[in-house]
Parts: C-alpha cells; sequence; structure tokens
C-alpha cells in the first residue's frame, strides 16, 4: 500500500558533535530543573560527603605543614676547637655543599657563640663574668633538605660528614630527630587510614544516592530505549547531571569550609586561648580545590556510569 | 484461513517480499513458568491490519514484545522488515524500534513532563530540531483532537486522553508499523472509536498495524484478519471478511 502524506524528515536540527553536545546539555540542564528536589538532595548529600573529606584533608594538610615548622629545627651541629682560617672554612663548605641532603649552613665563631651565650641567659650576666670567648668552640650549623629530616636520612648524613677531614665532633640531637621521625610516620599512616576510610564511605555514599535517583527515573530509561533511543543518547545527559551533580556538591562543600575555617580563625583566640595568625593555619591550596572539585565530577561521572549499566541492559 | 502454515523455507525469499512481519516456528518461554509462546509461525504484509486477539495470558503482549525486540525467542526466527531480531546484536535495536511505534497497555507515559514534551521523545530520538518537534507534536496533538492539553502533565488527563497521548507518540513519526497493546481497554464507547479511527488512518497512510485486544466488538466493527492466540499457539488465522 502506498504511504500517503508520509511525514517529511525534517533536516536535522541537532546534527555533528557540537549540536549533539548542545542537545545533551540542554536536555541535562532540563533534567536538573525537572527533578529539582531529587537533585537538590543528591548535591546536598554529595556536598556533605565531601565536607567531610575536605575538612580531613584541611587538617592533614595543616598538620603537614606543622610537622614541617618541625623539622625545621632538624639541623646537624660540627664542633671545632679553634676558629676556622678562612682556607680551612671556604674548604670545608665545599666539602659540606657536596654532601646529598645539605640545604645551608652557617658558621658561628667564637665571638658570636659567646653573644648567643650571653642572649640567652639575660638577666644572670654575673655567671659570665669569667667566661671569654676562646674557652668555647665555633661551629657550623647544617641544615638538611626536607626529605632528608628522618632518622635514617640523617644518621647517613652524619656518617658522610664525619668522612669530611677536620670535622671530629657532630651533634644531631639524634634521640629527638627519632622521636621525631616516628610521630611523623605515625600522623601520616593515620592520615591514610582515615583519609581511606572517608573516601570509601564518600564514594559509597554518592554512588548510591545517584543510583536512587537514577532508579527513580528507570521508566523514563525504558522508555527511551524503546522509542529508539540509543545507549549514548540515554546515558550522555545522566552523565552529565553526575559530573553537574558532583561538582556542584564538592564546590559547594568548599564553600561550607571556608566559611568554618574563616568562623574557625575569628574565634579560636578566644574559644582556645591561641593566636591563630602565630600558628600559621593555612586553608587548602588551589591545587587542593581543584582536586576536591575534580574529585567531585569524577565521582558524579562514575556514580552515574556504575548506576545506568544497571538499569540499561538493552 | 490464511497463513496457518507458513511457506516452506525455499519460497521465503519472494514471501519477504511482501512480508513486513515474519514469524517461523517461535518457541518463548520464561524462566519459571511453561511457554508462552509454542511453535508460532506467522506473516504480516506490509500495510496489513491486524487484530490478534485471546484470552488473558494466551500471549499477545509477548508476541508484541517480540516483534519490538523487548524480548528474543527461545527458539525460531522473529524477522520485521527484513531484520532477524533473533540475532540482532542490542546495538542495533534503537535503529530498528525506530520504525514502530507502540502503544502500550499501561501507556508509559512521563508523568514529571508534559504532553509536548511526551509526544517529542520520539522525535528528539530521531534528532529532529526543536522548532519542527513543536510544529509535528502540535500537527499530531490536533489530530488526536487534545492540541489544547499541549502543555498538560498526564496525570491531569482522563484515561481516553491518556491513551491518546500515548498513540500520539507511537505515531508521530509516521512509524512503518504500529503495535497497539489493547488500546482500548476501559475506555468508554466514543473514545474506543477515536482510537480506533486513528489507527485506521494510519493504516490507510501506510503503516502496518497490530492491534492485541480481547474487545471482541471492536474487532467484529473492523473486518480485518484475525489471529487468534490460545496459550501461546496460533488457533485461528482467519483474513479480513
Amino acid at each position: 500500500m502506498p504511504r500517503k502524506n508520509a511525514a517529511k524528515r525534517p533536516k536535522l536540527a541537532r546534527e555533528g558533535v557540537t549540536g549533539r553536545l548542545f542537545f545533551f546539555l540542554e536536555r541535562a540542564f532540563l533534567n536538573i530543573r525537572q527533578n529539582v528536589l531529587v537533585n537538590l538532595l543528591t548535591i546536598g548529600t554529595i556536598a556533605l560527603a565531601f565536607l567531610i573529606l575536605s575538612l580531613a584533608l584541611l587538617i592533614y594538610v595543616n598538620l603537614e605543614r606543622v610537622a614541617e615548622c618541625w623539622s625545621d629545627r632538624v639541623q646537624v651541629n660540627v664542633y671545632f676547637e679553634g676558629d676556622l682560617s678562612p682556607s680551612d672554612l671556604s674548604a670545608l663548605k665545599s666539602r659540606i655543599k657536596a654532601i646529598k641532603g645539605t640545604a645551608g649552613f652557617d658558621y658561628v665563631s667564637r665571638e658570636e657563640a659567646l653573644r648567643r651565650f650571653r642572649d640567652r641567659l639575660k638577666g644572670q650576666e654575673s655567671l659570665l663574668e669569667e667566661v671569654s670567648a676562646e674557652i668555647l668552640p665555633s661551629s657550623l650549623e647544617i641544615r638538611l633538605n626536607r626529605d632528608s629530616r628522618d632518622s635514617e636520612s640523617v644518621a647517613r648524613y652524619v656518617a658522610q660528614l664525619r668522612k669530611v677531614p677536620m670535622v671530629t665532633e657532630v651533634q644531631y640531637g639524634e634521640e629527638w630527630v627519632k622521636r621525631f621521625s616516628q610521630f611523623m610516620n605515625l600522623v601520616r599512616f593515620a592520615g591514610l587510614l582515615v583519609a581511606g576510610f572517608i573516601v570509601v564511605a564518600v564514594v559509597f555514599i554518592v554512588a548510591n544516592t545517584i543510583k536512587l535517583t537514577i532508579y527513580a527515573r528507570k521508566d523514563e530509561i525504558e522508555l527511551m530505549a524503546l522509542v529508539g533511543a540509543t545507549r549514548l543518547f540515554i546515558k550522555v545527559p545522566f552523565l552529565i547531571e553526575g559530573v553537574v551533580q558532583g561538582v556542584v556538591g564538592a564546590a559547594l562543600a568548599l564553600l561550607i569550609l571556608s566559611g568554618v575555617y574563616l568562623a574557625f580563625l575569628h574565634n579560636a583566640d578566644f574559644l582556645f586561648s591561641f593566636k591563630t595568625m602565630e600558628a600559621g593555619f593555612v586553608f587548602l591550596s588551589v591545587p587542593h580545590l581543584v582536586a576536591v572539585l575534580f574529585g567531585g565530577a569524577a565521582l558524579g561521572f562514575i556514580g552515574s556510569l556504575a548506576s545506568l549499566k544497571r538499569f540499561i541492559s538493552l | 484461513m490464511f497463513v496457518s502454515s507458513f511457506p516452506i523455507y525455499q519460497d521465503i525469499g519472494e514471501f519477504r517480499s511482501v512480508s513486513m512481519i515474519q514469524l517461523h516456528n517461535v518457541f518463548l518461554s520464561y524462566q519459571n513458568d511453561g511457554a508462552a509462546l509454542s511453535n508460532v509461525t506467522l506473516s504480516i504484509s506490509k500495510g496489513e491490519f491486524v487484530f490478534l486477539t485471546g484470552v488473558s495470558g494466551a500471549g499477545k503482549s509477548t508476541l508484541l514484545k517480540l516483534l519490538y525486540g523487548a524480548l528474543k525467542p527461545t527458539k525460531g526466527q522473529v524477522v520485521v522488515e527484513g531484520v532477524n531480531i533473533s540475532k540482532l546484536p542490542s546495538s542495533k535495536l534503537p535503529f530498528l524500534r525506530r520504525k514502530i511505534g507502540v502503544v502500550f497497555q499501561d501507556f508509559k507515559l512521563l508523568p514529571a513532563r508534559s504532553v509536548l514534551e511526551n509526544v517529542a521523545l520520539t522525535l528528539e530520538v530521531l534528532g529532529w530540531g526543536k522548532r519542527d518537534i513543536d510544529k509535528r507534536v502540535y500537527h499530531i496533538l490536533k489530530q488526536m483532537g487534545i492540541e489544547h492539553k499541549i502543555k498538560t502533565t498526564p496525570l491531569r488527563l482522563s484515561g481516553g486522553e491518556q491513551q491518546r497521548v500515548a498513540m500520539a507518540r507511537a505515531l508521530v513519526n509516521e512509524p512503518r508499523i504500529i503495535l497497539a497493546d489493547e488500546p482500548t481497554g476501559n475506555l468508554d464507547e466514543e473514545s474506543k472509536e477515536k482510537i480506533l479511527s486513528i489507527l485506521k488512518e494510519a493504516n490507510i497512510r501506510g503503516s502496518t498495524v497490530i492491534v492485541a485486544t480481547h474487545d471482541r466488538r471492536l474487532i467484529e466493527s473492523c473486518h480485518k484478519r484475525l489471529i487468534v492466540l490460545d496459550k501461546g499457539r496460533v488457533v485461528e488465522d482467519s483474513d479480513a471478511s
């Protein structure tokens, strides 16, 4: 039978990559508008999950910073019986500079040592009446690179240092460095453990929340497949929606976190009686912020993809 | 009687040229139940109007599901528009479905979307532009007599109106095949008449129409080919009288 007045297929308006992408974006935002409540709940859940994650990250970053400040105290001192001649000093400096892990050094002459001693005993000058610079040793204070401040590296460094001629007496607070290393290892291990738990919980919560939102629209997915939509056509708007939810949720979390951080800075003086400015607290750095937002996007994308797999069997 | 015995296999080539739909020794059984379809062999020509009838559970809906690829036969061949659905990879299925308009028994309308958006879905999938979609959807809704409900959501419509929206969604792209599962169930006489005339009109335009129904009065008023199923078997296949 001939087809009369068959619907003429108009030129497709959404052809080409840009046209398709524009359509998918439009569809994703329309879906969000049409399911505002579900989307708000999802974004809220993601925001809460990411708030916990970014708070943990903020605490970790500040702990690391404190540890870094403390680690500046790791230094190796080499003592000499008399003052060194300029030629000896420059030969010594070039040898020490060549040792791996040297960040810098300061030469402390006998006079300088006495001056420091006097500074420390201010108010009790009588104790120093008989003391002259001659009885004090001169020394070289060596600062180490950040990655050479753990007890093993320091021990290795000192062993190298002892091989240098003229170096006889070396002190580096062995016990303190050892304890500091142990403490840092503990902090890092606990940090990793807590971060691991939080990441697993966040992935679980976000993936399940997204699964619920997709489950709520399984009829729509089924219908689209029945009217001839390809898998890609069905999936892409949902994936975009997932990414939007993830990014907005993560951004919201960062916004709340920055609010909490500022409130803490303003009230810590009063509540915890310490000067926050002196404590040197820092907020998350730009790479951290980008990583959290990217994490949100990735989680939204993967969560949606995994959930869609269950519902799109065709 | 029409074809309750399928032509011998060598003749399929010639047969296919006029056949829109062919089922050859089709068996289908669900996991726990017995056979839903048993040794079904039939052929439906291009442009035909066919009623599929039988008591509840006879296999009408199952047969329709086979035709739009929602189910695959346990055994046998299902060929639609020259495509063997039994062997069709799932990635190719959407392209076949675009040629088939399905009116579901439960309408399957999206409650949160307007009538326009529900009907537009079929054309969006095909990649039509918004302006063309709006024009075409308005046109089909006008044919159905519900163009004034274009912005309403399905929940605010009567049963008959919802059925017409479902019909509009199936017909909007003028598919080659229209499958309607109980399209007049629970409707008043006036709505039934309207639905039937829409289907007949689509048939006149060239679509092959298969209507699954157990409404005897509807079948008798039409004088079209009738296929009767019972316990998954074709027990009668009578030509239009």
